[in-house]
C-alpha cells in the first residue's frame, strides 16, 4: 500500500469511517429550532435546524426524518443531541434509535418536558459539554482511502468549469476509485444527453439499465411538466453565446466529474452503498447548490469536491466541503472562500498534474485540514425536497 | 502566447482560453495552431481537418457532427456542426435494451 493511501481518521462502531468529530444538535421540528441554535451557539458545536418536522405529507415528512437521521449517522459526527418541542410529528425516539444503531451517543430532550426554553437550554449545554469531551478524548486511527466516501459536485459554473475544473475533478475521481475509496455523484438533472456514455461505463447490463431508466423517467417528466423536451431548451441560448454546442456537450460538462471509472450502480436516497467504487446517487431535487451538497452528506459522503467558476462559499453541517475553481481569477479574487487552484490548467497544467494535486489536498481534508467552508462556518444543511408539480399553479401576477 | 485546452489527447478541437482573432498563434498541448477566424473566449476551435460528415471529438466522446468540411483553426459552432445527441441517444437505448445481460 502506498503512502497516499494512509490517513488517520475516526473509525466508527459501524466499520464507517469519518474525517471529523463533529458533536452536532439536531431540532427534531422548526418550532425547536431558536433552543437548538442556542445550545449550539453556547458550546460551540453544529445546529442542524429546518422549517419542517410537523403537519407535513406523508413523503414529505419521509424526506423529513430520513434528513435528521441520515445528519446524525454521517460517520463525521461523533455524538448528537436531539432537540425537540414534544408534541411535534418527527418521532424524536424513532430518530434516537436510527442513529445510536451506529454505536455513537445520543441523546435527546424535549421542550416541553424539561419546562420551557430556558431549562432545555440549560440541560441541552449540560449535555453538549459532556459529549464534546468525550469526542475530544478520541484519537484519529491509521485508516485507508478505501474506507472514504466522496462527494462531486459543481455550481455556481462559468466557461472553465466544463474545461478544466470538472476534468480535474475527474482524475480524483479515478484516483479515488483506484485506490479502492467510493465516489457520489448526484445532478442526475444533468444526465440527459450523456445518458449513453454513462450507461456504457457501467459494470453490468442490469446498471446500465438502471441509469437508462432513471433517464427515461426524467425526460417523460420533463415533458410533463414543462410540455417541452430537453433537448428543446438546452443548450439555452446563455450556453450557446459561451461556446456549447450540443447537449452532449453541455451534459459531458457536468459527466466528467465521474472520471472514467466504472459505474457501480444507480442508488437513491438513503439507500446503504452497498461495496466500494463510483456510485450513482439518483437526487431529482432540484434547487440551490445546498440541496445537492446535503444528499451527498444523506449518502455518507466525508467530504465534497465542489467546483465552482464563478465562486461559492457553501459547507455542510457534517461534511467538509473542499472548494475548487477552474478560473485562475476566481482562485485570486475569491481566496478566503476558494480551497484549491484548478485554474492551473488554463495556464498551462495538465489536467492529470492538477488532478493529482487536488487528490492530494482530499487526502490532507481527510486527515484533518480544515476547509474554508469549516474556517467561514458554513454548516448548511438544507433538506433535499423534490418540487410536487402535479398541477402546474397559474402565476399570481399575470 | 495565447492558449487554446485540448481537454483530452483523443479530441480533435480545443478551447480557446481567450478571445481569439483570425491569424493569431495558439499554444495548444505544446503545439501551435493559427486561428482561421475569430474564435470568442470558451469557444471550440479545430486541431485537424474534420471533413463533413465526421464526429466532432470533444471529451473523448462524440458530441456532434461537422455538417461542413472544418479546417483546422476554423471556429467549431452551431454553424458548421449538427446536433445528433437525440440520435446517439436513442441508439444507444435502443440497442442496449434489444441486448440481454
Amino acid at each position: 500500500m502506498s503512502a497516499m493511501s494512509e490517513i488517520k481518521a475516526y473509525r466508527r462502531r459501524d466499520g464507517r469511517v469519518g474525517i471529523r468529530n463533529y458533536v452536532l444538535v439536531i431540532s427534531m421540528v422548526s418550532c425547536s429550532n431558536t433552543v437548538t441554535e442556542r445550545i449550539a451557539r453556547t458550546t460551540g458545536t453544529i445546529p442542524v435546524v429546518h422549517e419542517q418536522g410537523c403537519c407535513e405529507f406523508e413523503h414529505d415528512h419521509a424526506r423529513t426524518k430520513l434528513a435528521l437521521i441520515a445528519a446524525g449517522r454521517n460517520p463525521n459526527v461523533g455524538a448528537v443531541l436531539l432537540v425537540g418541542l414534544g408534541c411535534e410529528q418527527t418521532n424524536i425516539e424513532d430518530v434516537r434509535r436510527c442513529v445510536a444503531e451506529t454505536g455513537k451517543p445520543v441523546e435527546a430532550i424535549l421542550i416541553q418536558r424539561e419546562g420551557g426554553s430556558p431549562e432545555a437550554e440549560r440541560k441541552g449545554v449540560d449535555i453538549v459539554r459532556r459529549l464534546k469531551a468525550l469526542c475530544e478524548s478520541q484519537e484519529r486511527v491509521p485508516c485507508r482511502v478505501a474506507d472514504l466516501v466522496v462527494g462531486v459536485q459543481c455550481g455556481g459554473s462559468d466557461w472553465t468549469t466544463a474545461l478544466s475544473a470538472n476534468p480535474v475533478i475527474g482524475a480524483m475521481t479515478d484516483l479515488v476509485v483506484a485506490a479502492g475509496g467510493s465516489v457520489l455523484m448526484s445532478e442526475v438533472a444533468g444526465f440527459p444527453g450523456s445518458e449513453h456514455i454513462v450507461a456504457s461505463r457501467a459494470v453490468s447490463h442490469d446498471v446500465g439499465l438502471q441509469v437508462l431508466d432513471m433517464i427515461s423517467e426524467l425526460r417523460a417528466e420533463y415533458i410533463e411538466t414543462y410540455g417541452q423536451k430537453i433537448e428543446e431548451v438546452n443548450p439555452t441560448p446563455g450556453n450557446k453565446a459561451g461556446g456549447i454546442t450540443t447537449l452532449v456537450e453541455k451534459s459531458m460538462g457536468n459527466i466528467k466529474k465521474m472520471g472514467t471509472s466504472p459505474v457501480q450502480g444507480v442508488l437513491k436516497l438513503g439507500q446503504a452503498i452497498p461495496h466500494p467504487g463510483l456510485w450513482v446517487i439518483d437526487n431529482r431535487a432540484q434547487g440551490p447548490d445546498p440541496f445537492n451538497l446535503t444528499g451527498l452528506a444523506m449518502q455518507g459522503a466525508v467530504v465534497t469536491a465542489f467546483s465552482s467558476g464563478r465562486g461559492s462559499p457553501v459547507g455542510n453541517a457534517v461534511m467538509p466541503t473542499l472548494k475548487l475553481t477552474g478560473n485562475p481569477e476566481t482562485f485570486r479574487k475569491l481566496g478566503s472562500i476558494t480551497d484549491f487552484n484548478a485554474g492551473a490548467v488554463i495556464e498551462g497544467a495538465t489536467i492529470p498534474e492538477t488532478g493529482k494535486a487536488l487528490y492530494a489536498l482530499l487526502l490532507e481534508i481527510a486527515g484533518g485540514r480544515e476547509t474554508k467552508s469549516e474556517i467561514n462556518g458554513n454548516f448548511e444543511y438544507i433538506v433535499p425536497r423534490e418540487a410536487a408539480r402535479k398541477k402546474r399553479d397559474a402565476c399570481p401576477l399575470s | 502566447m495565447k492558449k487554446a485546452i485540448r481537454i483530452e489527447p483523443e479530441d480533435n478541437v480545443a478551447v480557446v482560453a481567450q478571445d481569439t482573432s483570425a491569424g493569431e498563434t495558439l499554444d495548444c498541448a505544446g503545439a501551435s495552431l493559427v486561428a482561421k477566424g475569430a474564435v470568442p473566449l470558451g469557444h471550440k476551435i479545430a486541431l485537424s481537418r474534420i471533413p463533413r460528415g465526421e464526429k466532432i471529438v470533444k471529451y473523448a466522446v462524440t458530441i456532434g457532427l461537422a455538417s461542413s468540411d472544418i479546417a483546422p483553426g476554423e471556429h467549431v459552432h452551431s454553424h458548421n456542426v449538427e446536433d445528433i445527441t437525440n440520435r446517439l441517444c436513442n441508439e444507444y437505448e435502443r440497442a442496449f435494451r434489444a441486448r440481454k445481460g
